[in-house]
């Protein structure tokens, strides 16, 4: 196999300025796309065995175990998080684990674009294309949407309480960046009126 | 605008998260009869749908959510959502008595 070559898709886009966020891209995310029968005895052990984690069958909710992640996608998809060298082989791995159950493991790292948001505020710059109550106590760490973001799909991962990572297909990546860059200018910061319940 | 409930994930939003797919429980003749499909009947099939005033059966994908397909029953006049279903279940019992219009009768044999 030749050495690993990761092109980012926002490797020649302007570089964040003046924002009220952290805005970076995370290059290193390994992904692979977990799809199986949510109620198949057969199938959950053989994710377990490869993955270390039981998949999560709670709507909306992820899992974690060393260095690899589930994410709950659908009833029967998850999206495998994992570091990038390590995701083809974790595919692999789940593949021949899961033999003839009736399944699909694929290596999906060049799928998305990971951005990773953080700061105090980060919600309220993430409303600015969203119709989803990200204030509300849904969204609290660890939570998984998928999302009608700037009019796009997307996938939101609240990774602590003021980091979030958006995933977004790879040909959106450019228009995802301009995106955010325009809504979280450090001068087009909102302010919510009045006094609001916290998220939690 | 339509507030819409996913009943796989219970994911919530407008219709712009989600994606209606039409009438539901439309009925393909060659299914139940392939040797003695009429031409009129696959047309009405094919091109043929209500346009119900009242309670109507719907399909919508939770298409920002899940991305699963189900069944919705709506009213057209208030737009209130009467009840979700699986995408392989029929209505509520009660709903399939109430339905009027080009739905009456349309559940008759489902009801026995
Ligand atoms: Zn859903």
């Amino acid at each position: 196999m030749p050495d690993l070559y990761v092109e980012s898709p926002l490797a020649h886009r302007n570089s964040p300025e003046r924002l009220s966020i952290y805005l970076r891209e995370i290059k290193d995310r390994g992904m692979v796309d977990l799809r199986g029968i949510a109620s198949d005895k057969k199938f959950m052990a053989a994710a377990k065995k490869v993955l270390g984690l039981d998949l999560p069958k709670t709507p909306h909710s992820s899992v974690s175990w060393g260095d690899v992640k589930a994410l709950w996608l659908s009833i029967d998809q998850w999206l495998i998080l994992c570091p990038r060298a390590k995701a083809a082989e974790l595919a692999a791995a789940l593949t021949a684990e899961l033999g003839v159950i009736h399944s699909l493991a694929v290596d999906v790292s060049d799928m998305r674009a990971v951005l990773r948001l953080e700061g105090e505020g980060v919600r309220e710059v993430l409303l600015k294309g969203s119709s989803l109550d990200l204030l509300s106590g849904d969204y609290k760490p660890g939570a998984v949407r998928r999302m009608h973001y700037a009019e796009i799909a997307a996938l939101l991962h609240v990774v602590e309480d003021t980091v979030f990572d958006l995933y977004v297909f790879r040909s959106y990546a450019d228009y995802a960046w301009e995106f955010l860059l325009a809504t979280a200018r450090e001068a087009s910061k909102i302010k919510l009126f009045g006094k609001q319940a916290g998220p939690f | 605008m339509l507030l819409v409930h996913c009943p796989v994930c219970g994911a919530e939003g407008d219709e712009t998260d989600f994606h209606g797919g039409g009438q539901a429980h439309v009925r393909r003749p060659a299914t139940h009869d392939p040797v003695n499909v009429s031409d009129e009947a696959q047309r009405d099939y094919l091109f043929i749908r209500h346009n119900a005033k009242g309670l109507h059966f719907e399909r919508w994908r939770c298409d920002r959510g899940c991305g699963k397909w189900f069944h919705a029953a709506r009213d057209t006049v208030t737009m209130e959502f009467k009840a979700y279903y699986g995408i392989t279940e029929l209505p509520p019992r009660e709903l399939m008595e109430q339905a009027t219009g080009e739905w009456a009768g349309y559940f008759k044999d489902k009801l026995k």
